[in-house]
């Protein structure tokens, strides 16, 4: 049979190759593996159909995405574009804000890089649990506002917070500081056992999670601040 | 073909189409190739003629499509005006095939002897039939074979002729007209406008006249009378026409002083023509503009009375805005006159620049647009009849297309071929309908299931 | 300008011909970018800080701007450059109006202010041609580059060049700009509404510093300004269609155009025809909207009518049978015999042939505008797209429109226009919203009434206070009326059951706004295509 394209055998095309093509392509490959490694864990979280928001729960997605990040080569941003990514949700099949926020703490805490930025000023969506577990010598600025759960469960890193803060801002944080430009939301610093919360704004609610059977009112050490002036710890009222 | 035939032969064409341009046909230049300006209908009447093919010429009565057709034919085949003039086919309802082809030679018939008259028309190698949409439609379809492959068949005797050019003129469509057949429009290699040549030019013809006198030759238009009509073979007395076609190009040389084209110098043209290849490009580009042209996803294939599917993908190509399959008669065509075009220029190799000129006109009368393409169109300012316009900017568009993945196409062209040689390569894959024809001629199963 | 200098500067006693060197040049990167549809560019005594010029596809170098760069460059590469960047702008970015448009939509999404969206999207296409340039041939630009006088934003583009073309600019710092920026795929144009939001982005801050610096002054780009002189009147008209289809709203459409209102003005110089302006008209976004949504809907072309001749031809041959009149016999074809298997008489038939076009009608379109009716300024309007598409078919076949646009019609909440061609105030009307109560004049559309008995389109939920007597009106009349109402209601019934004896009226409900459109299409190519 006729070779119907024979009259470009002799064509030795290669494409001239810029760096731009370099850039991009190993760009897209590194997106693609954090994709993938936050679809794996968004279908083990979601097997129940429901997402939780339950101590066990939210430890267990972080270690899962933890195990899918590790070897894994990126930086800052890479991260910052997998969340406009995550953003604009009509690439990626669902988008649940708690375990994708997860993730992106576990992206951040395990970056090469001591001092992130990143930008939810530019997402519609809110992310929660951005800063969960930051480590001690990481920094992350979070330009613009930001979900529930910043900065819980703290372990000594640094987490900025260039607008406001959601509900429940520094829950169960062990170390370290939170500055949060604008106001936070309810429950703020709720079963926070060590580190700072600095607000310069206003501040909905204090937690006030009992622990244990006592019937009091703790926060287990750590303080916070309210426009510069110590607000917690009070003193231990009695229910 | 040594370097000074090609030169002198390529003159000559340029001399003929220099006296026809400064003496008989007054126009304006619309066509710029390699940076060279040309009136359109003049040089591919010329082209066409040079390559044994069949221009459709349009324009508003009286603005020279049958001159220029005639000019063109007396020049390049040294046929007499006068002889021209007499083998004509005029369109009009009450032509029989009698009056186009040819006649029994009603005393031998008498005699018991089926021998065949035939007509001026069918003999002469330069072929002119005027106002081709005042023949009825089952007219139309008599003259299909002939038109095609001048192979002309009354009762049980045949002329095929050895070389010929087709001309047809066409007024636009009003009341006491017909539309041109299908068939027989794919058969026309180009489709072109005979345009007004501006006020100035216009007063000057009136005040002037084109001087077709010189085109004529009273005696030797005599003598051709008299070969036509003689009853011997076809063969023969095309070879006592042409040494009385040669006089008159010694005539030309020694008159007017315009050179002119003997049958061995066509035919070297001609193979002159047919030798000079297609650059890379302009085969990529012309697979291109076949795939847009041909290419359903839903359908396997173009198809007239099969609309577009719901959602199709493919909507931003011109396949969503046709509704024929472009035949195979194109590719012909775009080859030839392109081909025609690069001699013509001197080129070594057919360009995408040549092809880029020749397209719209090979295409103009073969593509069908849908009718909301049409009305979208239909009220843009233009310089051209809106078929030519709507043939131009699809060609615009398409070339485009092409300048913007050139690199991906050849790749994918390079690679088609390898594979086609038993290499085992990946097939590339791109959005272009192209690249799904290639992988489906790969084998690949690539339509919607 | 001729493009001559008396004396080579050098003093070699060359002359030096700017013209033919233009054409060798220009022939050279024709060829390198596949010979794009581009007339021969030209000299002009421009600034020397501008470097070309580009309006309506033809592309002019500045003479004292190449004379500049070649005390370092030689004038063949300066121009080189300088053609590839203006040549790829015709190829990759923006390639058109709609394009164009569409990429500053975005930058204005992103960045909020009109000027930062403009430099941004110019930034952008820049970065795009150029990038397309380097990728497709060897080219002088980068040399062109290393010349030319940087503010911070350009060094800033230049850092991202050196990052991904891999050369050397001359520049140092930008480091953490540029490295965001090299990471935007600027060769794929599907993503490139995605890519100038993270460009602009990323410029924001240096965009505002570099604004605040400038203090407002407009400052040329020295590689040329994109403004939309660039395009065809045509290709702004054409692209101003493609813009209102695929904007989401008329707000949204509205957005850009008023930005660029007066390039627009300028690049399609008003005429009644395209635009519906008038002299010293400024441009009605929002009337403009629906003119230009209304042209995507185009009814087929209008083919010329075909009838029988009246006249009988010679159509085919068949055996003659005794018994047969023998008027009709061929001789020819019968060899002068009469015998029953070798005569043939002519079969004839009636020829079709073009007949006239019939007058068309003109046409009365009456839309409600009560406050039961979306406003066409802030939401896509169906109603109004509906009544446009209609009132564009008939312009289309040369017939007159009149609109009758009502609401509380005996407070004057109407508008009455006079049949008229001028699209602008068809538009207009169409497009005005009162808002209020819903009740007609039966005077007013009496008075729009006329002998040649025009067609009528009614467009209304049909909850009109005084419906009986429009039922009354319509049953005098002769008029095609097609009758196009949202929702089912009482007074629909009640309409239906009067109307249902008339043949001239057509009435169609619609629960899909999207569908008026097309109902409204069918019923004119009805009319005036059958």
């Amino acid at each position: 049979m006729k070779n119907p394209f024979q009259d470009f055998r002799s064509v030795q095309y290669r494409k001239r190759e810029i760096p731009l093509d370099r850039i991009v392509r190993e760009k897209e490959e590194t997106l693609e593996l954090l994709v993938q490694g936050y679809l794996q864990l968004v279908e083990e979280e979601v097997r129940d159909l429901v997402w939780l928001v339950e101590e066990s729960k939210v430890e267990k997605a972080y270690n899962a995405a933890i195990k899918r990040i590790d070897g894994s080569q990126y930086d800052p941003d890479d991260i910052d574009e997998f969340c406009a990514l995550l953003d604009s949700s009509d690439k990626l099949p669902y988008l649940i804000s708690g375990p994708a926020g997860i993730y992106i703490s576990a992206l951040v805490n395990c970056a090469r890089e001591d001092h992130i930025v990143l930008s939810p000023k530019d997402y519609e969506r809110s992310f929660h649990f951005l800063g969960y577990k930051l480590p001690e010598g990481k920094t992350l600025v979070l330009q613009g506002d930001v979900g529930d759960f910043a900065g819980s469960g703290l372990f000594g890193g640094r987490l900025i917070v260039e607008g406001s803060a959601g509900n429940w801002c520094g829950a169960g944080m062990m170390k370290g500081e939170i500055r949060v430009a604008n106001n936070t939301g309810q429950n703020t610093g709720e079963w926070m056992r060590g580190g700072e919360i600095h607000v310069d704004g206003t501040i909905q609610s204090v937690g006030t999670k009992f622990y244990g059977n006592t019937g009091y009112r703790v926060l287990f050490g750590g303080k916070i601040y309210q426009k510069g002036k110590l607000l917690v710890p009070r003193a231990l009222v009695k229910e | 073909m040594p370097q000074e035939t090609n030169g002198a032969l390529r003159e000559t064409a340029h001399d003929i189409h220099r006296y026809i341009g400064d003496n008989l046909y007054f126009s304006r230049p619309d066509l710029e190739v390699k940076g060279e300006k040309f009136n359109s209908a003049l040089l591919l009447t010329l082209l066409t003629g040079l390559r044994q093919g069949k221009a459709l010429i349009i324009g508003e009565p009286g603005l020279g499509k049958t001159t220029s057709a005639e000019y063109v034919c007396s020049l390049l085949y040294r046929v007499p005006l006068g002889t021209i003039w007499g083998s004509e086919v005029s369109g009009h309802p009450e032509q029989t095939e009698e009056k186009i082809i040819g006649r029994p030679d009603l005393g031998r018939l008498n005699q018991g002897e089926e021998v065949v008259v035939w007509s001026h028309f069918v003999l002469l190698p330069t072929k002119i039939v005027d106002e081709i949409n005042r023949l009825p439609e089952t007219k139309q379809s008599m003259i299909l074979d002939g038109v095609d492959r001048g192979n002309w068949e009354y009762l049980n005797d045949s002329v095929i002729n050895r070389e010929y050019c087709l001309f047809a003129t066409a007024n636009y469509q009003d009341g006491g007209t017909n539309t041109i057949i299908a068939p027989l429009i794919d058969r026309f290699d180009i489709m072109v406008e005979s345009k007004h040549p501006g006020p100035n030019l216009a007063f000057h013809i009136g005040m002037t006249g084109a001087n077709g006198s010189g085109l004529r030759n009273e005696e030797l238009e005599r003598g051709l009378h008299r070969v036509l009509n003689q009853r011997g073979s076809y063969e023969d007395r095309m070879e006592q026409a042409e040494e009385l076609c040669n006089q008159f190009g010694e005539a030309l040389t020694r008159g007017p002083g315009v050179r002119t084209l003997s049958r061995s110098d066509r035919e070297t043209i001609r193979s002159q023509m047919d030798e000079i290849p297609f650059d890379v490009d302009a085969n990529a580009f012309l697979r291109l503009v076949l795939s847009e042209l041909s290419f359903c996803y839903h359908y396997g294939q173009r198809r007239f009375h099969e609309g577009c599917a719901d959602g199709c993908h493919f909507t931003s190509y011109l396949c969503h805005t046709v509704r024929n399959c472009i035949s195979n008669r194109f590719p012909k065509s775009a080859r030839a006159l392109s081909q025609a075009l690069a001699w013509f220029l001197g080129e070594e190799q057919v360009g995408l620049e040549h092809l880029r000129a020749i397209l719209p006109f090979t295409l103009a009368h073969r593509i069908q647009w849908k009718e909301e393409t049409m009305a979208r169109r239909e009220k843009e300012s233009r310089q051209d009849p809106l078929p030519i316009y709507m043939a131009k900017e699809a060609v615009r568009e398409m070339h485009r297309r092409y300048i913007e993945q050139a690199p991906q196409l050849k790749s994918a062209l390079a690679a088609a071929c390898k594979i086609t040689d038993g290499e085992a390569l990946e097939p590339t894959q791109g959005d272009h309908p192209i690249y799904w024809e290639i992988r489906r001629d790969l084998g690949e199963e690539v339509l919607d299931r | 300008m001729t493009g001559r200098c008396p004396e080579d500067e050098k003093g070699t006693g060359v002359r030096k011909d700017w013209d033919a060197l233009l054409r060798e040049v220009w022939a050279k990167v024709r060829e390198g970018h596949l010979f794009p549809e581009l007339p021969q560019p030209e000299w002009s005594d421009g600034q020397e800080r501008v470097a070309l010029e580009i309006k309506d596809k033809k592309i002019a170098l500045s003479r004292p701007f190449v004379e500049r760069m070649s005390e370092n460059m030689a004038e063949a590469e300066v121009m080189e450059g300088l053609l590839d960047h203006a040549v790829s702008h015709h190829l990759s970015c923006p390639w058109d109006f709609p394009t164009h448009m569409r990429l500053y939509g975005e930058a204005k999404k992103t960045l909020k202010e009109p000027r930062l969206a403009q430099l941004a999207t110019d930034y952008f296409m820049d970065v795009v041609a150029d990038t397309y340039v380097m990728r497709q041939r060897e080219t002088p630009l980068p040399k062109l580059y290393e010349q030319l006088q940087r503010d911070r934003v350009d060094e800033a583009i230049h850092a991202l060049y050196q990052r991904i073309w891999g050369v050397d600019l001359g520049i140092e710092g930008h480091e953490t700009i540029s490295r965001r920026l090299s990471r935007i795929p600027y060769l794929d144009r599907q993503r490139w509404t995605d890519s100038i939001r993270r460009f602009s982005k990323v410029l924001h801050s240096l965009l505002v510093e570099e604004e605040e610096e400038q203090d407002g002054a407009d400052e040329d780009n020295p590689m040329g300004n994109h403004d939309l002189q660039q395009y065809s009147a045509q290709e702004v008209e054409s692209g101003l269609q493609d813009l209102a289809r695929e904007a989401a709203s008329p707000a949204e459409f509205k957005e850009i155009v008023e930005d660029f209102e007066e390039e627009i003005l300028e690049a399609t110089e008003p005429n009644e025809e395209g635009m519906g302006l008038g002299p010293g008209r400024s441009l009605d976004a929002d009337v403009l909207y629906y003119m230009k949504l209304a042209e995507n809907y185009a009814l087929p072309v209008c083919t010329m009518p075909t009838r029988k001749s009246g006249s009988l031809y010679p159509h085919h041959h068949a055996p003659w049978e005794v018994g047969m009149p023998y008027r009709e016999i061929d001789p020819w074809t019968s060899f002068g015999k009469i015998m029953p298997g070798i005569t043939q008489i002519w079969k004839r038939r009636e020829g079709d042939i073009f007949g006239e076009e019939e007058d068309v009608p003109d046409c009365l379109i009456m839309i409600d505008s009560s406050g039961s009716m979306p406003n066409p300024k802030r939401h896509l309007s169906y109603a109004v797209l509906g009544a446009a598409c209609a009132a564009e078919a008939y312009l289309r076949r040369d017939a007159r429109v009149a609109v009758y646009n009502f609401s509380d019609a005996h407070v004057g909440g109407r508008r009455n226009l006079n049949y008229t061609d001028h699209r602008f105030d068809i538009y207009s009307s169409l497009c005005h919203y009162f808002g209020g109560g819903t009740r007609l004049q039966i005077e007013d559309i009496e008075a729009l009434q006329r002998d040649d008995v025009p067609d009528i389109f009614l467009i209304t939920d049909m909850q009109i206070t005084n419906l009986a007597a429009l039922i009354e009106l319509f049953k005098e009349r002769a008029n095609r009326v097609t009758a196009v109402h949202i929702g089912d209601n009482d007074s629909v019934r009640t309409f239906r059951r009067s109307m249902a004896p008339r043949k001239n009226v057509s009435i169609f409900a619609v629960e899909d706004k999207q569908s008026i459109p097309a109902i409204v299409l069918g019923k004119v190519k009805e009319y005036l295509y059958s």
